[in-house]
């Protein structure tokens, strides 16, 4: 198993320090993203990704980095702080920069509409946040994001219970 | 009444759907003698007049386009800059519109925003919803107007009830999920027409790649160590 760890929590927080420390110890391979130290812009919703550079995103800032890492790792987990019971926007706006892994084509997948998916992966996330998150909603919302993706949604977990996550990894 | 509507889309106000959709919803709400504010988050020069519009009034409204199942990070970062208002009495309301067509592509975000005014000491007023709506723009003056069009009556209705009324949201909403049938249609021919009439689109807008083109189909999985 490899993971990807994309935080949006400040790198010197001492709970996302001790998640890192923790689940990087627990796997083959691993790779550590902090946002807070990269450039990602919000999506400007352009639609360049699906109809004009398919796959590719119109701005040209870190995004790439945590877009190919979707590609190459087993499992993505995200760090995040929290917003109104949600993810914080940092964290949304990463996600929000995902949409170049789905084409512009739509196709019925149980029974709802969805975008074609452009790679054959099978995309899995577990999401741990920190602050006071609203956990049946977060575990609800996970589900409903990684369908969008084709992908899985492994877990939503307190950050001080990350220990949790090897159940699912 | 007085309606301070925020726009959460990113797009740009001249490219967005949001926006003219905001246009056809404002043209109700004047035909009733009421007045309206539009601030427009794609531009962040206008989020500290949002934010002190926000403070002010009491008739509020959040139109957004649907963003992996939620609100744009871009509205939900505008959001975290607000503080809880002082005193209770304000009415936020909230217009949802998406590319999918069912209205349960909606449902999650919905859920979140019904949560959300309490959170800012405010009452919720209400979630319209809509889908079919990523070809507003790109289907030019007539036939995207056609699309938002039915916008106007819902802004004379917002108006006339001082929000959106479950009654009026449900049926607005159109399918929770498409019919059978429907669903059979899109697959063979309707599949080879979409992807053909997207292809079009495409092109028009100086695309010269396959529309499932995969630019990092060389990035290679990570090897696992030994
Ligand atoms: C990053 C991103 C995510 C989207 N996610 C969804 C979604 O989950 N469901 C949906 O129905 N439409 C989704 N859409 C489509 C937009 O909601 C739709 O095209 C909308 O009309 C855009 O409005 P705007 O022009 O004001 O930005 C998404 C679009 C973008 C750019």
């Amino acid at each position: 198993m490899n993971l990807m760890i994309v935080s949006t929590l400040p790198a010197n927080d001492p709970q996302a320090q001790k998640a890192v420390r923790f689940l990087t110890s627990k796997v083959d391979c691993s790779r550590v993203f902090y946002t807070e130290e990269m450039k990602i812009s919000p999506c400007l919703g352009c639609n360049a990704c699906w109809l004009k550079t398919p796959g590719k995103c119109a701005l040209h800032d870190d995004y790439e980095q945590i877009l190919k890492g979707c590609l190459q790792y087993d499992a993505v987990v995200l760090l995040s702080g929290t917003s109104f019971g949600f993810i914080h926007s940092a964290m949304k706006n990463v996600i929000d920069r995902l949409l170049p892994l789905a084409t512009m084509y739509i196709c019925v997948q149980d029974g709802q509409i969805r975008h074609v998916p452009r790679y054959q992966k099978d995309y899995r996330f577990i999401l741990l946040y920190s602050g006071k998150g609203d956990e049946e909603y977060l575990k609800y919302w996970m589900e409903r994001f990684t369908l969008n993706f084709y992908g899985k949604s492994l877990g939503v977990f307190p950050l001080e219970k990350c220990e949790e996550t090897l159940q699912c990894i | 009444m007085h309606l301070t509507i925020i726009s959460g889309a990113a797009r740009p106000q001249s490219r967005s759907n949001t926006a003219r959709i905001i246009e056809a919803f404002s043209e109700g709400i004047h035909a009733g003698g009421h007045t309206t504010e539009v601030w427009y988050l794609s531009d962040r020069r206008q989020w500290g007049q949002a934010r002190s519009a926000f403070e002010k009034n009491e008739n509020i409204l959040f139109a957004l386009p649907l963003y992996v199942e939620n609100i744009p990070g871009l509205m939900l970062e505008f959001l975290e800059g607000l503080s809880p208002k002082e005193k209770p009495g304000t009415k936020m309301a909230f217009l949802i519109q998406g590319g999918f067509p069912e209205a349960s592509q909606s449902r999650c975000c919905e859920r979140f925003l019904k949560t959300l005014p309490q959170q800012l000491n405010c009452a919720h007023a209400g979630t319209l919803i809509r889908g079919n709506m990523f070809g507003v723009r790109l289907l030019g003056k007539k036939l995207g107007g056609r699309l938002v069009q039915p916008f106007t009556d819902m802004g004379r209705l917002f108006a006339e009830y001082g929000e959106f009324r479950p009654e009026i949201v449900s049926g607005f909403a159109g399918p929770e999920y498409l019919p059978e049938k429907q669903l059979r249609q899109m697959g063979g021919m309707g599949n080879y027409i979409q992807r053909w009439s997207m292809r079009i689109v495409a092109r028009r807008l100086g695309c010269r790649e396959k529309l499932d083109a995969k630019p990092y189909h060389e990035v290679s999985p990570v090897q696992r160590k030994q």
